[in-house]
């Protein structure tokens, strides 16, 4: 029983071997189907699988390296970073947290002043970890996201720091410093040409994230390759310098209406380094998409939304466009110049030599005679006096003497033109100076020019017509004239150092070639100061300036491509001018394009560009330590001494040692009152005023008309109302001079004791040409 | 009275028939298993429960550990105890476990908890109970009693068919209620090889093969939800975005472990990349860390423990102790087997838990209380 019973309730055969196939089914099949799998997944695959595991996990975020810092010459910063803020968002976070998108939309919008719609949006691409909602933003702005943030917990709403460029001089050199856009990429200027030193290269960190992009726990996971900060670098840039160019260059476009702006260089002479470059009109750098009041007055008052866009483009391509650098022009007599330094070294002239002017004169090619610019002729000249005169036909002689081959030899050697095998090519060249933008000069093939049949190519470009150039290259040549025949090439960057201050890269200057000899030098150095100093001959005698030996040379071009057009004579004066005279430190090149005739003042370069040079000059050449001739202090002006609390005889004697009068108004024993204030810089012999017990009056007074008159009618008339007067460059009693330009306006109301400051040129008819 | 005897036996063993110690292998293979399985929620979960984005962890990083290790602590006093009492108690209790089970299953659909748009727990204060796991133990039991009992008529319809696939209809029917597809599935499988062991003539098997076949057929045809699992199983990565998601992520651990893996604790993918990590996928972080190596030995220890409940099964002299054996290892086998198919998408995906790995308190003290209940049957072979 017991044998049965266990019998039939144990396992029969079937059932065993049932669980045998389960067995080997489940406990062998299965299983070595499964390390199949495992085996193709991970071994076979593996690589597959691994790639794009790591393409999810892995968070490439860029560490922006610091841009490096341009400073002037003496270490003064003009463009340097600071860190701001840029706000994102990480919708696919807001989505997996739940964040309230209408909160996030609201919040800030009313923060950064955006379109609301616009960041809702932007909150609603969910498959995305980073969409930019606001650049750059000011800290005010950033910390008041920063709270909003913590306020409401978001997770969604990032903040990154960032790095914007800010310039402390605004506009001050603006076109050699250019800007950068909005990735901090050099877009102009400086900026762009040096971009690749300035920006460094950015930094990444390699960042294990977890799938909501935020980081793992463990650091280890973080790879971090380090950015390299860019470098600084040194401009040959004077801030000092730069500023006065632009100061007065900026007083005269104002002053002559110049219709298409005006530029000007200062360049070191024996180096070609650049002290400045202007050219009118700059615009903010930090603001650099801003055009001017009346540029924006015109955009606003388009007809249709592209009409406003276009205008505004232009705009900003004008005010960006580097003139002295860009532009190219007829140089007129400037070129003279070189004419004159490869005439003197070719001994095609000699400073002995006689010239004689009737007026004008014939060349082999041309219908019609050459004109000088006087009527009449200048008679017999000697070469000073034909280079004082700038006379036209003795320049011409001098120009068919040399010939067209070694006329263009001499060029090519000046840097205007670089000859090539192709006689029939049109000739052009840079300077290679380390800027972007630079463009070249236009010359007849060689063909056309060296025809022995036609010599009205070599004559007219004798007195610096039928070819252009660019302002650049005539400063670059002028500066191998007058520095003992050396022709630099010319540069803004001196010193490239690494962020600790390593200097990484020097510039040494860099000589292209010996042009002409020293002595060549010297003896343009002697005629050319004689344009500048000479009171009665010199056409460039209102660049004079106290105290200080100038040579330079004027220029008048006629734009002759506009006229054709136009039927309007349309003129770039100009004056490049260099001091001191005997032993040049520096060159200066000022011109102003298309100068209104309303202005009143007779346009020419000696009349418009030429005091604008010598007030440049008046102004530098102190600050370069340039010492003035005390022989001739007569012409400088007086500074104003403390007079008040001080008796009558005290005042009275202390103004005479300053070579000033006075008037006392009130009555009384001690000066109350002075006007101007003290340390005023006047012209001698002014007027001061003395109140005695006594205030000046609080009434403002209307400047007067003074522009015609002499200086002494001005200062007088001006001292009658209270009101003072000086000269830019301390000239003032050079023959036949009148007030060309006064800096504050007739009719200006302003109070007692203000300074008029004015220009004087002179205004003998024989001196009124275009020259 | 040898009956009479067996029952005694089962609730106070008479000095003289002191039952013999349990198997050792499968008790050790068992534990080894679980200490692993412990080890890799903690390295799986802590990710989740730190960054806690479901917010229920409150970012303590140990959350899911702390609580695995108390049920698996839970779970071997269960399985001790499952191992002690005798397979008479087992066979007793039956229609007990069974009426319980089904009571608990039909209270689901009324008043579960509500997951994914499915209700499959029943909640006790903090605890949540899956019925569908007590189903699965409940079909085992009844059909090795069932099939006990029919033994000399299995071969016909009406005993070794009929009563089998109506229990297992209304246990089928109440799990799509709820609905749990993949218990239905398991259940089915079981409950086939359970009937397999009975000796049903196989010509069933082929008829039940051949419909289900068809059956599988008209579902992708008809339903595009169906269909749609297929595309996304033949080419996960058309829609790794969305539905194809969570099989990429897994191929992405599996993949990047390689030979020897990233290390214990190196899962990158656990990041909240790979949803469910701690859960259904875990053997997917498994394979990332361990590698190759690692993965291959825990399938090898997987298959030690199913071939050795096997072996105990077969030893068994007791034909209710040998199915319910077969029966609970063929259980764990199907599980280890489909829960490792689908994260390396040999199948399409569907949901199921690797047995001492997944996290699931509860479950797990099930099938720890199921390996106990072979170690009961063990004692019996050695006793004699």
């Amino acid at each position: 029983m017991s044998v049965d019973q266990k019998g039939a309730s144990a396992p029969t055969r079937r059932m065993l071997r049932r669980i045998v196939v389960l067995m080997a089914l489940f406990g062998i099949g299965a299983t070595a189907l499964l390390l199949a799998r495992l085996f193709r997944l991970q071994i076979l695959d593996h690589a597959f699988y691994e790639d794009l595991a790591v393409a999810q996990q892995l968070r490439e975020a860029p560490t922006t390296a610091s841009r490096g810092t341009i400073y002037d010459t003496k270490g003064r910063p003009l463009a340097l970073s600071a860190s701001v803020d840029t706000v994102y968002l990480s919708p696919a976070e807001i989505s997996r947290y739940g964040e309230d998108r209408e909160l996030i939309a609201d919040g800030l919008a009313e923060i950064l002043g955006l379109d609301r719609e616009e960041i809702y949006e932007k909150s609603g691409r969910t498959g995305s970890w980073y969409v930019t909602v606001a650049r750059k933003i000011e800290r005010e702005q950033a910390d008041a996201v920063r709270a909003f943030k913590e306020e409401h917990g978001l997770r969604g709403v990032r903040l990154e720091t960032d790095t914007k460029r800010y310039y402390p001089n605004s506009s001050l050199a603006c076109h050699l410093i250019g800007f950068v856009g909005m990735d901090n990429d050099g877009l102009e200027g400086l900026e762009a040409r040096y971009d690749e030193a300035l920006a460094g290269t950015a930094g990444k960190t390699l960042r294990m994230t977890n799938a909501f992009g935020t980081e793992l726990l463990f650091e280890q996971f973080e790879q971090f390759q380090p950015g390299e900060d860019g470098c600084d670098i040194v401009t040959t840039i004077d801030t000092t310098v730069q500023y006065y160019v632009e100061k007065h260059l900026r007083q005269a476009a104002e002053d002559y209406d110049a219709l298409n702006g005006a530029g000007a260089i200062a360049m070191d002479v024996n180096t070609g380094a650049i002290l400045a470059m202007a050219s009118i009109e700059g615009y903010d750098l930090n603001d650099f998409l801003a055009v001017s009041p009346k540029a924006q007055a015109a955009v606003d008052a388009a007809a249709s939304p592209e009409e406003a866009r276009e205008l505004l483009a232009a705009a900003q391509a004008r005010q960006w466009r580097n003139k002295a650098l860009s532009d190219t022009y007829e140089p007129g007599s400037t070129f003279k110049i070189i004419t004159l330094s490869m005439a003197l070294e070719e001994g095609a002239v000699h400073l002995s030599d006689g010239f004689y002017c009737g007026g004008n004169v014939s060349v082999p090619g041309r219908t019609s005679p050459i004109r000088c610019w006087k009527d009449g002729g200048h008679g017999s000249q000697t070469l000073t006096q034909a280079v004082q005169h700038s006379c036209n036909v003795a320049f011409v002689n001098i120009g068919l003497r040399l010939g067209a081959e070694t006329f263009y030899r001499y060029c090519d050697a000046f840097g205007f033109l670089e000859l090539t095998e192709d006689r029939d090519e049109s000739l052009t060249a840079r300077t290679g100076i380390d800027l972007y933008g630079e463009s070249g000069s236009i010359w007849w093939s060689q063909n056309v020019f060296t025809s022995p049949k036609n010599l009205s190519q070599l004559a007219a470009a004798s007195f610096g017509q039928t070819f252009t150039i660019t302002p650049l290259q005539l400063i670059t040549a002028v500066s191998a004239c007058v520095n003992g025949g050396r022709l630099m090439q010319p540069f803004v960057v001196r010193q490239i150092c690494a962020p600790d201050g390593t200097v990484l890269s020097e510039r040494e200057p860099k000589l292209v070639r010996q042009v002409i000899r020293e002595e060549t030098s010297a003896a343009v150095r002697q005629i050319l100061e004689q344009v500048v100093g000479d009171e009665k001959d010199g056409t460039g005698k209102n660049a004079a300036v106290a105290g200080y030996r100038i040579g330079g040379k004027t220029g008048t071009s006629e734009k002759v491509s506009l006229e054709a057009q136009t039927g309007e004579k349309q003129y770039i004066v100009s004056f490049v001018g260099f001091a001191p005279a005997d032993d040049p430190k520096i060159a200066i090149l000022a011109f102003l394009d298309t100068p209104s005739t309303k202005s009143g003042v007779y346009i020419s370069g000696g009349q418009m560009a030429a005091p604008v040079v010598g007030a440049m000059m008046a102004d530098i050449l102190p600050y370069l330590g340039v010492e003035p001739d005390p022989g001739e202090d007569s012409g400088q002006d007086a500074a104003v001494p403390k007079l008040v609390g001080l008796s009558a005889a005290e005042a009275e004697s202390a103004l005479r040692e300053e070579g000033l009068s006075f008037r006392s108004l009130g009555g009384g024993d001690t000066v109350t009152g002075q006007l101007p204030s003290q340390g005023s810089r006047i012209a001698p012999g002014s007027q001061v005023l003395l109140y005695f017990d006594a205030q000046p009056s609080e009434e403002p007074e209307t400047v007067p008309t003074i522009t015609g008159m002499t200086y002494r009618q001005a200062r007088d008339t001006l001292a009658a109302l209270g009101l003072f007067i000086r000269t830019r460059t301390g000239v003032e009693n050079a023959l036949d001079q009148r007030v060309s330009t006064q800096s504050l306006a007739a009719g200006t109301a302003v109070g007692h004791g203000s300074i008029v400051e004015v220009t004087l040129v002179s205004v003998d008819d024989t001196m009124l040409g275009r020259y | 009275m040898q009956y009479d005897a067996a029952r005694l036996s089962a609730f106070a063993p008479s000095p003289g028939t002191k039952r013999a110690s349990f198997d050792l292998p499968f008790f050790l293979t068992v534990l080894l298993l679980l200490f692993l399985g412990v080890v890799m929620v903690l390295s799986a979960s802590f990710p989740r429960a730190y960054y806690d984005p479901g917010r229920v962890t409150g970012g303590n990083a140990v959350y899911y550990f702390v609580r695995q290790l108390i049920f698996a602590l839970a779970g071997v006093a269960a399985m001790l105890l499952c191992a002690k009492l005798p397979m008479g108690f087992y066979r007793r209790y039956t229609l007990l476990f069974l009426i319980l089970t089904l009571a608990l299953l039909a209270l689901v659909p009324l008043i579960g908890v509500r997951a994914n748009g499915s209700r499959r727990w029943l909640g006790f204060g903090g605890l949540t109970l899956q019925p569908s796991e007590l189903a699965k133990l409940a079909v085992i039991l009844v059909f090795a009693r069932l099939i006990c009992r029919f033994r000399s008529r299995m071969h016909s319809f009406r005993y070794g068919l009929l009563p089998f696939l109506g229990i297992l209809g209304v246990f089928v029917g109440l799990l799509v209620l709820e609905p749990h597809f993949s218990a239905s599935v398991i259940l089915i499988a079981v409950g086939g090889a359970m009937l397999f062991l009975g000796e049903v003539p196989l010509g069933y098997f082929a008829a039940a093969g051949s419909a289900a076949i068809g059956g599988l057929f008209v579902l992708m045809t008809f339903f595009p939800y169906a269909s749609s699992r297929i595309t996304t199983w033949r080419d996960p990565f058309s829609s790794s975005s969305d539905e194809g998601y969570q099989i990429v992520q897994s191929l992405y651990s599996i993949g990047s472990g390689g030979l020897s893996g990233l290390g214990l604790g190196g899962s990158r993918q656990k990041y909240l990349f790979l949803p469910e990590e701690h859960n259904d996928f875990i053997f997917s972080v498994v394979c990332e860390e361990l590698g190759f190596i690692g993965a291959a030995l825990i399938l090898l220890l997987f298959a030690m423990l199913i071939l050795r409940g096997y072996w105990i099964a077969l030893h068994c002299r007791e034909r209710f102790s040998c199915l319910v054996c077969a029966g609970i290892t063929t259980l764990l086998a199907i599980q280890v087997f489909l829960n490792v198919a689908v994260v390396t998408n040999l199948i399409p995906c569907t949901g199921i838990s690797l047995p001492f790995f997944s996290y699931g308190g509860t479950a797990l003290l099930i099938q720890l209380a199921e390996m106990g209940i072979i170690l009961s049957a063990s004692r019996d072979i050695l006793s004699e």
